[in-house]
């Protein structure tokens, strides 16, 4: 078992901590705000306990993020991954737990799992992409794409009887292909698909370089299995018109950009709270509410 | 209100998920799937069989085959084939296995043609079966790592074996089919020659 003893020098996965540490550093200067700090601190605690398989082992939960199981120290299973082994395998009886799992976190939560525990999302906060201005019906349509996707991956699962959707996945050429290479440069060989899942790494990186969140808002299936319970969920971003003085602050800090305040309740809104530590009136606020 | 039902829901949905599913997924999780990171790992290329783990495993010493599988490789050269459902390289190396004519049937429950009658096929699923942890005493690095293929056999109350993970399709050191039947008549022609 590797567990690290703080003896750097001596490490041979040193080269890939020490850059982690001081990316880390340098992002955290990029979180204005105290909720952003918080949430700094979130995401980079779930990035930690997401990879933290060599302590407790590969476990049978399931991250309620997009994170590769196939990850070096993955802790628990990819949505996605469960996903295609039901359909690839015929395996229906993983669908409820599944199901379950990601209804009964979004319920309480929302999507506030792209917002403080996606190491996805992490990474795009800490590359902060620009805000590109498209015209609302584009913007709307091609958030569309993510469902398109996720409806995608079991019909082709089924139909295929593979992962067929892993075979090319961006996130997972990132966070185990990536990182099982860096490991052991030398070790591996590739197969047909390693090349299409780099040319999608390197889209990935193109896209969250130009479009703030644009994995989130166009492509990902996780966030689309999770947006529905936006509305319904106990955690909720209140809105007091009242104290409103429409200077849309929030709406201009929304890394989503959606029209804030009035779509406090959007599938789109990842719970960031950016908007509230931009609102200088205290007109918006998390609030926890069971009605 | 509403929101209490759904969250009851999604909870009594968890739990009862979680009661028929979570040793699976766990299984699932453990279990690397080679095809899935589109990258297999470089081997140690056949040469001879292994008697002691060589230099590239964790392990030492002689491997701990298990009984059982020591008394099949008395009987028959021994072919092991670690797979599960999913795994598109071993459904790969199956197929390719099958259109040489070395293996008939699913992974499920294979078995050699009568070609190789002198050999035993034991696939095992490393998801679901019982046996699947025999996969970490041939694995390099101790994990659950599929495709893997072990041949071995008995000869002088010696076991003699060769493993290697990833397709068998000629790269990283890794032996094609061709070169797979030619280490299962390799094992013949030691396990019987001279006797």
């Amino acid at each position: 078992m590797v567990v690290c003893n703080l003896n750097c020098p001596s490490c041979p996965l040193a080269y890939i901590c020490i850059p982690l540490a001081i990316g880390a550093a340098i992002a955290f200067k990029r979180y204005k705000g105290k909720l952003q700090k918080k949430r700094f601190v979130s995401q980079f605690g779930f990035l930690f306990i997401s990879n933290t398989a060599l302590i407790f082992g590969a476990t049978g939960l399931i991250y309620t993020y997009f994170y590769c199981w196939e990850s070096p120290f993955a802790l628990m299973a990819c949505p996605i991954g469960v996903i295609e082994h039901a359909f690839a395998d015929r395996t229906w009886y993983l669908l409820p737990y599944l199901i379950g799992f990601i209804a009964f976190v979004s319920i309480i939560f929302g999507r506030a799992a792209c917002g403080w525990a996606c190491p996805i999302g992490f990474l795009q906060d800490v590359m902060k992409g620009r805000k590109v201005e498209k015209r609302k019906e584009i913007d709307k349509k091609l958030r569309m794409i993510k469902y398109l996707i996720l409806i995608a991956i079991p019909v082709a699962s089924y139909i295929t009887r593979t992962l067929a959707y892993t075979d090319i996945c961006p996130i997972g050429g990132l966070t185990a292909t990536l990182p099982h290479l860096a490991i052991d440069p030398y070790g591996y060989t590739f197969t047909f698909f390693f090349y299409p899942k780099m040319i999608n790494v390197v889209g990935f990186f193109i896209l969250v370089a130009f479009i703030t969140r644009g994995w989130c808002r166009h492509l990902c299936p996780v966030g689309a299995m999770m947006a529905q319970f936006n509305k319904v969920s106990v955690l909720q971003i209140k809105f007091y018109e009242e104290r409103c003085i429409k200077c849309y602050r929030c709406a201009a800090v929304c890394p989503m950009q959606i029209n804030m305040p009035y779509e406090n309740k959007s599938g789109e809104c990842i719970r960031c709270g950016k908007c509230i530590d931009a609102c200088p009136k205290n007109a918006l606020e998390f609030k926890f509410t069971w009605q | 209100m509403k929101k209490v039902v759904y969250a009851l829901v999604a909870a009594i949905l968890l739990s009862a998920g979680a009661y028929i599913a979570y040793y699976q997924v766990e299984s699932l999780n453990i279990a690397r799937c080679l095809g899935c990171l589109a990258m297999e790992p470089k081997v140690e290329k056949f040469a001879s069989f292994w008697v002691e783990y060589p230099d590239n495993y964790k392990q030492s010493g002689v491997p701990p085959h298990p009984q059982w599988i020591v008394d099949e490789a008395k009987e028959k050269v021994v072919m092991l084939f670690f797979w599960f459902e999913g795994c598109e390289a071993c459904k790969r190396q199956w197929e390719n296995m099958e259109k040489a004519e070395m293996v008939e049937g699913g992974e499920a429950n294979g078995s050699f043609t009568n070609a190789f009658s002198y050999a035993k096929l034991i696939t095992i699923d490393i998801v679901n079966s019982k046996d699947k942890d025999v996969l970490k005493i041939y694995h390099p690095k101790q994990i659950m790592e599929a495709p893997t293929t072990v041949i071995l056999f008995e000869k002088n109350g010696t076991i003699y074996w060769y493993a290697f993970s990833g397709e068998a399709n000629g790269k990283g050191g890794r032996p094609d089919i061709n070169g797979l039947i030619d280490i299962l008549e390799k094992a013949k022609e030691e396990k019987y020659g001279g006797v």
